[in-house]
């Protein structure tokens, strides 16, 4: 295959640019989180301390403890500095009702969390790109591919939860319901999780293999007596993988939100349902805590694909 | 090299459209055209009330008696759901309204504003977009507490911003197009501009990504529901219908299955309605 | 006690796990098939359905879940039997002074808490009086000893207990895994340590507590002090005990039918019949004492206030066929406000109540409300009949949520407008100190029929200051003066007579709608044998034993 020749300081340039205009962007986001959460507690109504103690009882010297942590009888303005501060620092403040920091409620939750995040996003990746190579460009299969895959993006993924929970694991017994450890009570969650994923991924996958099918270069390497499958493995997927890129930030919003439902509908453990119970019980420290991990998240993973990228992409590769 | 810009997993705006078969199309027509009727009088399909429960008849099969069987309480699953559209899809459809709204204005903003609102709303845009959606709707009910009304401004807040810049995007093509100089130098007024110019051409392809996002809308609205954010009970929600039921699944499938199914083609329709929508303006457009 | 409000106790008791058993055999789950003798080693892994989240520590939480995650590792001064007696434990002997204000107990001795420190006289008052320390903010404990005036180390293995009045539930309430005695040398941790572990003397050694996925413990081998009666003494026949939680009904009981656990509480009731036909699982019951599940009306305020309304409510809506149908059979519907298996039922309360809606129309009418609107519900001078329900559907379990629906939609057929108000725990907080709610729901498990001083005495209506579970707000002389009474003696058919006029005297006055008597569904699987009960009602290990493969 011929890479796009580019002069080396020229091809720096073009790797050196985004990266800094990512992080750029990224530094905006995770402020743009911070303040969020804090304009969160700003406008719930009622006082501030009361908010952060939530459904709980503390003594007064934990409350002034409190006023004096978030600088509450300072002025709105130093008040945001100073819990700007506090982020910066790592501190992600103290949950009244589960007694603990929040970062060590999330951090025992958390990992949890990303492995379900991990399997159904390698799953997902894993069905998508087959079911994307196999019917790109090949009529009936694709017909019934979409077909499917419009179920797919339609359905709630806690009634599929629940579809696969009654029939794999009450029905027919095949896979555990829950659990967190080994790999079987990892199935039916991140199978649940990946559906939505799996049908948005395979059509933009199969609509960008389809582009490229046509264009000269695939036509250069069959004359060449490449197979179909090769062409399809080897020319057509590298460039259908860039658009689905843009998927990413999609992506990872989507299954950060679908753990709230998975692990609520599977009894899993993990940061969805942290955050679920939080919102309940109005524990906001702890709900302000998720959204900026959550966002720390979602800029360290964008970051990694804008590498990943430059890996796919030869031509933005020195020569 | 993009060739799809990604909105949500409804909506991918790319170069080709791959059609749906046209009975598909009417097909889902004519079932939104009954979710429609029977979300505005329920009464027309379902007898009796939703909410009449019958402890003797707690978890019947489904039967000649009652079409969808019954549930834990004994009320009728058919009747419920029926009964159960106008909430189920009026949360979906007002979130979007408020959020086309939203967004339109915010939109128009940031593209007619000026340079510094343009980067004000865009980068609140960014953040927006950047906060898993259901996590800031947890968080806006975290602040605003649980409810159907609390439920529609959480689904608001996070499908605004891709209404935001699709509004932005479109006028500012409309702005280079030419003509809205052409209206300026003509002397007329800014706001007649937008009215007469940019809202008109936006609207064709805001339509589109509407209808499409209503299903988005749709299923997160019934997410809160089964997450019991949502409307209080006895609300036949469907998505609560899900959450209520759940104890009981292992035993009878019909309280699992039926409300579900509502759910998921009245989404499955709207989807495939709006691809077509969106496949045949983009085919005017181009 | 504090003057601050407290969490909701009766929220989380709610949600509790049941104190005491009412006697179904000896044995605990599956203990008539064990196949040879008990076995040492292994795992057994539980599975539960609520967890002590905010609080482990039972001295400060007020959840019976506490107790069940902590009674691995706690003991007790004392146990109590089947039969409802008072057995020793970490104490091997007491007296009771002649005005019943003292307690003298005579403590074990070489008995050792699992982080080395000694048990002893000083370690009983550090407990005590850490319970009813301000700091600790107690959300039960503290209030089952109320008039407690302090302890004095009389020597290295006596301890000398005061009460400012004569107070005979004490011995009872040590029983409790509320009472459990902690390690000292653990007690003097900030009390947010204590919510994440504890250390105590007992068969288990906690290793972990993972909110959301439960809690572990390893066996405490050097263990020699079971309490008189348990089924073997030395250490624990399990290597390990795994609690986990599964909130999910559904997935819970997937676990255990699939073998993912070897057993769980909370069978749902309705797979009880499925569960009960499958040869490798077994179901034991347990029924909780204390306090039913019940519905308490605001006797003060709001359309309650009215007896002719609450009777309507009481006799016009058919509770028991309710109940036997959305539980299928599994939980009995409540005769009256407190459970047979509590010490001082009245047993002559059974029976009485009937359904009977003319007599409830009847009485609504007379009540004024005759009027009905559009839509079916009755009304008086204009105003709706609205009973504002304080309901929390996110604590909500063993399908209470479709029953308070259930009620909600019968309530209707008799003019009633149910309204579900409390959406968050917050609100709720808000607004069951003040009185603003017409309807609240709870059951409150104890043991002793002292459990009535909780639901019922004046000084228990819960106010701005004081966090009561009296949530009918009833003030009555006479219900006071015979719960005080019963304070005072410990002649058993003294206290069960008084205890009886109160039951009595709540159900004329309909200060209480009393809904099922919950009973303990622990299902496991055919390996599982020995799991014993705690006196109060909810599964321990320490004679657990699982088969080997």
């Amino acid at each position: 295959m011929t890479a796009v020749a580019v002069p080396a300081t020229r091809a720096r340039a073009r790797v050196v640019r985004p990266v800094l205009v990512r992080l750029g962007t990224s530094v905006l986001v995770l402020w743009g989180a911070v303040t969020v959460a804090f304009a969160g507690l700003h406008l719930t109504p009622g006082n501030v301390v009361d908010l952060l103690i939530g459904a709980n009882t503390v003594t007064p010297e934990v409350r002034a403890r409190i006023v004096a942590d978030y600088g509450l009888d300072r002025p709105l303005l130093v008040q945001y500095v100073t819990y700007l501060g506090r982020v910066l620092h790592g501190d992600l403040g103290q949950s009244y009702q589960l007694h603990q920091p929040v970062a060590s409620a999330i951090g025992e939750q958390i990992g949890s969390s990303v492995q379900l995040m991990l399997a159904s996003f390698a799953l997902a990746v894993v069905v998508a790109v087959t079911v994307a190579v196999l019917t790109a460009g090949r009529r009936w299969a694709r017909a019934v591919f979409s077909g499917v895959e419009l179920v797919g993006i339609s359905i709630p993924s806690f009634w599929a939860g629940i579809l696969l929970l009654t029939v794999f694991s009450f029905g027919l017994g095949l896979f555990p319901a829950t659990g967190g450890e080994g790999v079987e009570s990892l199935v039916l969650p991140s199978v649940a999780m990946a559906i939505p994923v799996i049908a948005t991924l395979s059509q933009v996958l199969r609509e960008g293999l389809e582009l490229t099918l046509e264009e000269p270069f695939v036509l250069t390497a069959r004359s060449r007596g490449m197979s179909d499958l090769g062409v399809r493995l080897r020319h057509a997927l590298r460039h259908a993988l860039l658009p689905t890129v843009t998927l990413a930030g999609w992506m990872v919003s989507y299954l950060f939100g679908g753990a709230v439902i998975t692990e609520s509908v599977f009894s899993r453990q993990g940061i969805g349902r942290l955050t679920l119970t939080a919102v309940t019980n109005k524990d906001l420290p702890v709900v302000m805590g998720v959204v900026l991990i959550a966002s720390l998240l979602y800029v360290v993973i964008n970051i990694l694909l804008d590498l990943l990228y430059l890996a796919i992409d030869p031509r933005l590769r020195g020569a | 090299m993009t060739t799809s810009t990604i909105v949500s997993p409804g909506v991918v705006i790319g170069r080709r459209r791959r059609r749906v078969p046209r009975a598909g199309v009417w097909a889902a027509a004519a079932f939104l055209l009954v979710v429609a009727v029977i979300a505005i009088a329920p009464g027309l399909v379902a007898h009796g009330s939703p909410d009449l429960t019958d402890a003797l008849a707690a978890l019947r099969p489904p039967d000649g008696e009652h079409l969808l069987g019954t549930d834990a309480n004994g009320r009728d699953i058919f009747t419920r759901i029926v009964y159960g559209a106008r909430p189920s899809v009026l949360a979906g459809l007002a979130a979007t309204a408020l959020a086309v709204t939203g967004g339109t204005l915010a939109g128009l903003l940031a593209a007619l504003g000026g340079r510094v609102p343009d980067e004000v709303v865009m980068r609140v845009v960014d953040v927006l977009l950047s906060l898993p959606g259901l996590l800031l709707a947890l968080l806006v009910i975290a602040v605003a507490g649980p409810g159907t009304l609390n439920a529609v401004f959480a689904i608001a807040a996070y499908t605004l911003p891709g209404y935001a810049r699709l509004v932005r995007a479109q006028t500012m093509v409309i702005r280079r197009s030419g003509y809205v100089e052409a209206a300026v130098s003509l002397g007329l007024t800014k706001a007649r501009i937008i009215a007469r110019h940019v809202l008109p051409n936006a609207f064709a392809p805001l339509l589109v990504l509407a209808t499409i996002e209503v299903g988005t809308a749709l299923v997160a609205a019934s997410s809160l529901s089964f997450l019991g954010l949502g409307p209080r009970p006895p609300a036949p929600e469907w998505g609560a219908m899900l959450s209520a039921g759940r104890d009981y699944f292992s035993v009878a499938w019909w309280v699992a299955v039926f409300p579900g199914l509502a759910i998921t083609l009245t989404v499955l329709s709207v989807t495939v309605v709006g691809r077509h929508l969106q496949r045949r303006v983009e085919g005017r457009l181009s | 006690m504090s003057t601050s409000i407290r969490l909701p106790a009766a929220v989380f008791v709610s949600l509790s796990l049941a104190l005491t058993a009412c006697g179904t055999g000896d044995g605990g789950a599956a203990a008539a098939k064990a196949p040879g003798g008990p076995v040492k080693g292994g795992t057994l892994t539980f599975g539960v359905n609520t967890e002590p989240s905010t609080c482990l520590d039972p001295h400060q939480s007020p959840a019976d879940v506490a107790g069940l995650f902590t009674r691995p590792v706690l003991d007790s001064l004392v146990s109590l039997d089947t039969e409802g007696r008072i057995r020793p434990w970490l104490a091997t002997s007491w007296t009771v002074s002649e005005d019943q204000k003292t307690y003298t107990l005579q403590l074990r001795e070489g008995v050792k808490f699992s982080d080395g420190t000694p048990f002893d006289a000083a370690a009983v008052k550090a407990n005590l009086d850490h319970i009813v320390d301000p700091a600790t903010r107690s959300q039960l404990a503290a209030g089952y000893i109320e008039p407690y005036e302090g302890s004095e180390v009389v020597g290295p293995h006596t301890v000398k207990v005061s009460f400012s009045r004569p107070y005979s539930p004490f011995l009872s309430a040590l029983a409790t895994a509320y009472f459990g005695i902690e390690s000292p040398r653990s007690l003097e941790q900030p009390q947010d340590a204590l919510c994440k572990k504890v250390v105590g003397s007992g068969p288990f050694v906690i290793d972990e507590y993972v909110v959301q996925k439960g809690i572990t413990y390893h066996r405490n081998p050097g263990y020699d002090w079971a309490a008189e009666g348990a089924g073997h003494t030395g250490a624990a026949y399990l290597d390990k005990l795994e609690i986990k939680v599964i909130t999910e009904d559904s997935v819970r009981l997937g676990a255990l039918t699939s073998g993912q656990v070897d057993a769980i509480a909370g069978v749902p009731p309705v797979n009880v019949r499925q569960v009960r036909a499958d040869p490798r699982l077994t179901i034991t019951t347990r029924q909780a004492p204390g306090g039913n599940y019940n519905y308490y009306p605001n006797t003060t305020s709001g359309p309650f206030a009215d007896k002719r309304v609450r009777q309507a409510f009481r006799d016009g809506i058919d509770f028991a066929t309710i109940v036997q149908n959305l539980y299928f059979g599994a939980f009995q519907p409540a005769a009256g406000p407190i459970s047979p298996a509590t010490d001082g039922y009245d047993k002559t309360l059974e029976g009485k109540a009937k359904y009977d809606p003319a007599t409830a129309n009847r009485l609504l009418d007379e009540a004024g409300w005759s009027a009905r609107d559009a839509e079916g519900y009755r009304t008086r001078d204009g105003r709706r009949l609205t009973i504002r329900w304080g309901f929390l559907k996110a604590f909500a379990r063993e399908q209470r949520d479709t029953l308070a629906e259930q009620i909600q939609a019968e309530a209707k057929k008799i003019g009633f407008d149910v309204e579900f108000v409390a959406g968050t725990v917050n609100e709720w907080l808000e607004k069951y100190p003040k009185g603003d709610y017409d309807l609240m729901d709870f059951s409150w498990q104890r043991a002793d029929g002292d459990t009535l001083r909780n639901l019922f005495d004046s000084s228990s209506i819960p106010t701005d200051a004081k966090f009561g579970q009296n949530a009918a707000r009833l003030a009555d002389k006479d219900v006071d003066g015979w719960l005080s009474d019963a304070l005072d003696t410990t002649d058993q058919a003294e206290r069960a007579e008084l205890y009886a006029k109160v039951q009595q005297r709540v159900t004329d006055e309909a200060a209480v709608f009393p809904v099922y008597v919950f009973n303990y569904l622990l299902g496991a699987g055919e390996k599982v044998h020995g799991i014993g009960w705690e006196p109060q009602a909810y599964p321990t290990f320490y004679d657990a034993w699982v088969e080997q493969a």
